[in-house]
């Protein structure tokens, strides 16, 4: 027989929800702090066809985009320990792999995925920078690093930074993803609280809750940011 | 000041210039007249290394260099010393007119902030924007934007300024305002190489007029060698085309 929803059970798990924010925002922040400098890089490579390496990112871009993340996670999860362990016996390290923290492996996912979309996103926003822009820059002699640093990478960041958002919001939903190797975030502490009482549906609205307030408010962030940098587009004549 | 010898480019099978030399003094305004795909842009770029020439030597004061070969080091002293104002503008379109001027002051010659400003000022100021300073490019008339794409190119201090069409992009009527720009930097003197449409410009401020076609110099001469007695009939059939029939130039 229902009995409808369990009000103070939903209000005690929208906290034990909550209090695995800081997991999510770790293993975000650290999948962008390296696919977003990795991911420019790549990028370049693909717009100037350096040899081997342009060749390497459409590869990986691709492979990326052609599967699911939770295959990837269940990838990466399976084969890295066992990787590991073959070469931690070969040299006799003791450590054993099986206690390594999941959120390790989290990093290596979603670093891997967020790269291949933010290649793509640089790509076409660089590509939406006039070649002009760089000519001129250097014709007042500026390096090429200059070029970019000053020039280049301001404007295309404009036209790249709805599709960032976009790119980070999807990631943090991802990350919901991790509960499959057991890392401690959103989803998987909602869930455990309701293994107890088979309080499914209060513990899902809590998950509910929690990802949509964060990723509004990092949509807002982002939103604010955008402003203040396209100021040069839009202030009247 | 400045010497070209046998530049060639191709673009893949198309052969662009073909063997072009220019020299150029102190003080001259040399214009370069010509159909378009004759190659004259394209001789200006390489100058700069905008694009990279197949053969050939510019000589710069002292400084010998490889067009085709030239070092990172050689490429950046050939551009502190030429200065390039593009057939649309290209202002950074991120920043400021005056900070469009300063740019190349502060981040390219290590020029201090403080100078750089009074530097950029003056270079607007001389152009007409005095009222522009914190104007972004998209706010700006393109009239006005390549004038203070001329201003950017002259608080460079260069031994030379490259004009490549610098009137091409315009609508009519913003044509002279940028023309009378040009005018006044020829007078005080600046070295000037100019590809242009605008044969007045050639007949009254040029000191040289070069005619190119087909990726050589046809002619070359004073203007009134090149408007008034052509020797080639290829130049003749050219200002033909270009000029209006009764059309009558005095000296």
């Amino acid at each position: 027989m229902s009995e409808g929803l369990n009000y103070t059970f939903l209000i005690d798990t929208f906290f034990i929800a909550l209090s695995g924010v800081p997991i999510t925002l770790l293993v975000t922040i650290v999948a962008l702090l390296i696919a977003l400098p990795l991911g420019f890089l790549l990028a370049l490579t693909r717009i100037n066809q350096v040899p081997v390496l342009n060749w390497f990112s459409r590869i990986y871009v691709s492979f990326v985009r052609g599967t699911p993340i939770i295959i990837q996670i269940f990838i990466v999860y399976a084969s890295v320990p066992l990787i590991l362990s073959l070469f931690f016996e070969k040299y006799n390290i003791n450590i054993n792999v099986y206690n390594i923290n999941p959120i390790w492996y989290a990093f290596i996912v979603f670093s891997f995925s967020t790269t291949a979309i933010l290649i793509e996103v640089f790509r076409s926003a660089l590509s939406t920078v006039n070649k002009g822009q760089l000519e001129a820059a250097q014709s007042v002699g500026l390096s090429n690093f200059q070029a970019y640093r000053r020039i280049v990478i301001p404007q295309a960041l404009v036209v790249a930074l709805p599709n960032i958002c976009t790119a980070t919001v999807n990631l943090i939903k991802a990350t919901s993803l991790g509960y499959a190797m057991s890392l401690q975030e959103i989803t998987l502490k909602a869930k455990v609280a309701a293994n107890v009482g088979y309080n499914y549906v209060e513990a899902y609205i809590d998950i509910f809750l929690v990802y949509i307030i964060l990723c509004s408010l990092v949509e807002y962030g982002f939103k604010i940011y955008e402003k203040r940098l396209r100021r040069y587009k839009y202030v009247s004549a | 000041m400045l010497k070209i010898n046998d530049i060639h480019k191709s673009f893949g099978n198309n052969e662009i210039l073909k063997g072009v030399d220019l020299s150029i003094d102190k003080g001259d305004v040399v214009v370069i007249l010509g159909p378009s795909g004759s190659g004259k842009t394209t001789l200006l770029r390489c100058i700069n290394f905008l694009e990279k020439a197949d053969s050939g030597q510019a000589g710069f004061g002292d400084l010998k260099v490889n067009l085709h070969g030239a070092s990172k080091r050689d490429i950046h002293t050939i551009r502190q010393k030429t200065a390039f104002v593009f057939q649309n503008y290209n202002l950074f379109n991120n920043k400021t007119a005056l900070e469009n001027v300063t740019e190349g002051l502060i981040v390219g010659r290590r020029v201090p902030k403080a100078d750089a400003i009074g530097i950029g000022k003056k270079a607007l100021d001389k152009v007409g924007l005095s009222d522009k300073y914190d104007s972004y490019p998209s706010q700006l008339s393109g009239g006005q934007q390549q004038r203070v794409g001329i201003a950017r190119a002259v608080a460079l201090n260069p031994d030379i300024i490259l004009f490549d069409e610098p009137t091409s992009a315009l609508d009519p009527e913003l044509v002279g305002e940028v023309l009378t720009v040009m005018k006044n930097i020829a007078k005080e003197g600046t070295t000037m190489l100019v590809v242009t449409h605008e044969m007045s410009f050639a007949k009254d401020v040029a000191n040289r007029v070069i005619f190119m076609d087909g990726g050589v110099v046809v002619e070359e001469g004073s203007p009134h060698d090149i408007f008034v007695s052509p020797k080639e009939e290829r130049t003749k059939k050219f200002l033909k085309r270009v000029l209006p029939e009764d059309y009558t130039f005095y000296i």
